[in-house]
């Protein structure tokens, strides 16, 4: 791997943010409108039952610790989509830059952005709801990588669909992650969906990343079994997700897709 | 040609050998072979559909081949492409630039993409060469196609590639810049032994800037030498009579795929 067309792309996916207002949307604006929002139900909730802080803290978590895969996530998909939106595919398919490389400068790039939309979120949830996401001390390190390699692998999952079918996939970018909200235990236990959903639930690495945030919220030691098996998960998806990427790269190569980019 | 070597006497730059490629029921490459030369100026020709970009983008790895072997500077495709891209150009006028970047950015991106640690220096040689320096801090959506033209061409001789492809390269510009980048190419293939592969539906351009052309139809090459021979070989006076034969669907006045010298 070469480190400078790494950060080549990293500093090209930056001029791409710096002059595009409308895409500091995901990074700026969702995080902020996020934590008013389930801040603001975490203590109406908090009022009806008596336990303002403690619903609070269980809500703005989860809605912090969502912001670390949702950014993730998008920021690696929105940086394909941004080659695809501004017919740069084929410039960069004809460099030596490989997919390896391009990945890990979107990738990098990415975790800047992630670090700033989150770190808005967290902001806005200590000062208008008094609520530190640091509470969650170190355990928030392993928790945190889990939802960031659960991010990029949904986001690889969203390219090999770009590649495979086109810009029209676009929107599965903001749709896969829509699924993984009410699926994944964040604002409320698992064994509150539907009986059909908990397996579906169960099996998916954030939903054992958001059981293990709970209990540390609430007083308790991090459960490494939970972390374990998210980890475990993780690293199934991913392996999933570069094999599901690689063989639609292989038919956009085999069947000449890079025309709908020209 | 300027050098003291015959070109299909130098080492081979570029090999294909057998290129097939069918989409669904069309059969666009039909067993092309093809080499190039170092130093050598070579036009891909041929009517609309006739296979000429898809067998670049095979040529430059975009587009994987059914069947058919290419190899760039002794290096194989597609195990070694990003080894073999290393040394390859290539520029499109059809191509935008990528938005929300300067012309330089631009350039120093591509630039640090094929391997320069400290492209400044070549991107500022390129703006000069091509006289739009004046250009350099201009946003890539703000320029004409001509100047976008320029600016590909640029990007595209950066690392100094031992082959530079240019898919119609010139469809944009005005006589006058043509007339430069024309002499840029001469001077670029002569002095440093670049081998250009170019596909343009301008003929009098090509006769002007390549010494062997390579007409494909269906597919398939259908004629393969200088311009002059080409055409005497279909009976016509130059490339445009060639070229206007075969996209009403002529073949030549002799049997097909020999060398003509």
């Amino acid at each position: 791997m070469n480190a400078d067309r790494v950060l080549a792309i990293s500093r090209r996916q930056f001029y791409v943010l710096w002059r595009a207002p409308q895409r500091w949307f995901d990074m700026v604006v969702w995080p902020v409108v996020d934590a008013v929002l389930f801040g603001a139900i975490g203590i109406y909730f908090g009022q009806q039952q008596g336990g303002t802080a403690a619903s609070v803290a269980f809500l703005l978590s989860g809605i912090i610790l969502f912001h670390v895969v949702f950014q993730a996530e998008v920021s690696v998909a929105t940086g394909f989509l941004e080659e695809t939106w501004s017919s740069n595919l084929l410039n960069l398919m004809v460099t030596p830059l490989s997919e390896l490389e391009y990945g890990a400068g979107v990738a990098l790039f990415g975790l800047a952005k992630l670090l700033i939309g989150v770190s808005l979120a967290a902001v806005v949830a200590f000062a208008l709801f008094a609520f530190e996401i640091t509470s969650l001390g170190l355990s928030l390190i392993p928790l945190a990588a889990v939802l960031i390699v659960v991010g990029w692998a949904v986001a690889l999952v969203v390219i090999g669909l770009i590649l495979r079918v086109g810009q029209g996939a676009e929107m599965m970018t903001w749709g896969f992650i829509a699924l993984l909200l009410p699926l994944s235990g964040i604002f409320y236990p698992v064994r509150a969906l539907p009986d059909v959903l908990q397996p579906i639930a169960q099996a998916l690495p954030t939903t054992h990343v958001f059981a293990a945030a709970h209990k540390v919220v609430n007083g308790h030691p991090l459960p490494w079994g939970e972390v374990g098996i998210a980890a475990g998960g993780a690293v199934a998806l991913s392996a999933l997700s570069v094999w599901y990427m690689t063989r639609m790269l292989a038919t956009f190569r085999k069947r000449g897709y890079i025309s709908r980019h020209m | 040609m300027s050098g003291a070597t015959e070109p299909r006497l130098r080492a081979p730059v570029f090999e294909a050998r057998g290129l097939v490629k069918e989409y669904k029921r069309v059969r666009a490459v039909d067993g092309i072979d093809l080499t190039v030369a170092a130093g050598e100026r070579v036009a891909l020709l041929g009517p609309n559909g006739a296979g000429k970009t898809t067998t670049l983008l095979m040529l430059l790895g975009v587009i994987t081949p059914d069947a058919g072997e290419i190899e760039i500077v002794g290096r194989h495709l597609p195990k070694e492409r990003s080894a073999a891209m290393e040394q390859v150009g290539f520029a499109a006028g059809y191509l935008p630039l990528p938005e929300r970047l300067r012309v330089r950015e631009f350039l120093e991106l591509f630039g640090r993409l094929y391997g320069l640690r400290h492209p400044a220096p070549a991107v500022e040689q390129g703006l000069e060469r091509f006289a739009i320096t004046h250009l350099a801090s201009a946003m890539g959506n703000e320029l004409s196609s001509g100047q976008r033209t320029l600016v590909g061409i640029i990007k595209a001789t950066l690392n100094r590639p031992r082959l530079l492809v240019l898919d119609e390269p010139t469809a944009s510009l005005d006589p006058n810049v043509a007339r430069r980048v024309r002499a840029g190419l001469e001077r670029l293939c002569a002095e440093e032994g670049t081998a250009l592969l170019v596909t343009s539906h301008n003929m009098v351009e090509v006769e002007r800037l390549c010494e062997r052309v390579v007409f494909v139809s269906a597919g398939k090459v259908v004629a393969d030498g200088t311009p002059e021979a080409v055409a005497a070989r279909f009976g016509r006076d130059d490339l445009e009579g060639v070229f206007l034969h075969l996209a009403d669907g002529g073949v030549a006045h002799e049997p097909d795929q020999e060398q003509v010298s």
